[in-house]
């Protein structure tokens, strides 16, 4: 990624985790009567739980360390597919969704305010 | 995969469920009906399976995002022994006068259509919630 602010990198990362997290609902749903199916669920690797214990990130640097994690698909330690728990999650990242949508739609509007010497319109 | 691909899991969920309730339905729609010489209409069942389900291993095993299974179905004919219902008059019955009605259960097979509206369901709420978010991820950015 070029030289982005690092909110919106942030942002980004956390908007395709959402994505993929809907995807793997999706997954979990259309699979629910397949032979030998286990279910799926996402998961961010040890890189992320290594940064965690530095704590939050409050520098440019460490809000873009925290960027380039990507998050994994594993198969659950519940292997059963339940369609109402499945759909409850789902549309829970879906609220997620939305909300870091806004986030972004936000931090957008204040680079583009930056952009016109803070002159509206 | 993109967002755009999740709609194609739901896609592939719906047909699995629809592939069900042909079979289901053609059941129901058969359950009295006869051939001669006591031939008999074969139960349908379906057989649904995905590319990544048979190496499925422990909790934990990564897998790839961009290849997400998708279920596929497959229509079998189920190796069911016929009913035979004693009914000398019936054009079909063999020479004691027993008629072979196929070995469909009935109560099974409504159970069946209840999972399949739920199943159907559930895939068609998917795709639409992923429609509405991707309806709003086109929207960004519009507000000025």
């Amino acid at each position: 990624m070029l030289n982005v602010d690092p909110v919106l990198a942030l942002l980004s990362r956390a908007l395709d985790a959402a994505a993929l997290r809907q995807s793997v609902h999706a997954t979990n749903i259309a699979n629910v009567d397949t032979e030998g199916y286990k279910r799926l669920e996402v998961v961010y690797s040890a890189e992320l739980q290594r940064l965690n214990a530095e704590g939050p990130a409050l520098d440019t640097e460490q809000a873009l360390q925290w960027s380039q994690i990507e998050p994994e698909v594993v198969e659950s330690a519940e292997t059963r597919v339940r369609l109402d728990t499945e759909m409850a999650q789902m549309a829970e990242n879906a609220v997620r969704y939305q909300a870091l949508l806004g986030a972004i739609d936000r931090t957008l509007g204040t680079l583009r305010y930056a952009a016109r010497d803070g002159r509206e319109g | 995969m993109g967002m755009f691909g999740i709609l194609d899991i739901s896609s592939a969920g719906m047909d699995v469920q629809q592939a069900r309730l042909e079979a289901a339905a053609s059941n129901i729609a058969n359950a009295r009906t006869t051939g001669e010489n006591g031939a008999v209409y074969k139960p349908l069942t379906v057989v649904v399976r995905s590319a990544i389900a048979q190496e499925m291993g422990a909790a934990g095993t990564p897998i790839d995002t961009a290849n997400l299974p998708l279920p596929t179905a497959e229509v079998v004919t189920q190796d069911v022994a016929p009913k035979l219902v004693y009914d000398p008059g019936h054009p079909d019955a063999d020479e004691r006068g027993m008629v072979s009605l196929p070995g469909v259960d009935p109560v099974s097979s409504m159970l069946d259509l209840i999972s399949i509206s739920r199943g159907y369901e559930a895939n068609l709420r998917a795709f639409d919630i992923t429609r509405s978010l991707l309806q709003r991820t086109l929207d960004l950015g519009k507000n000025r």
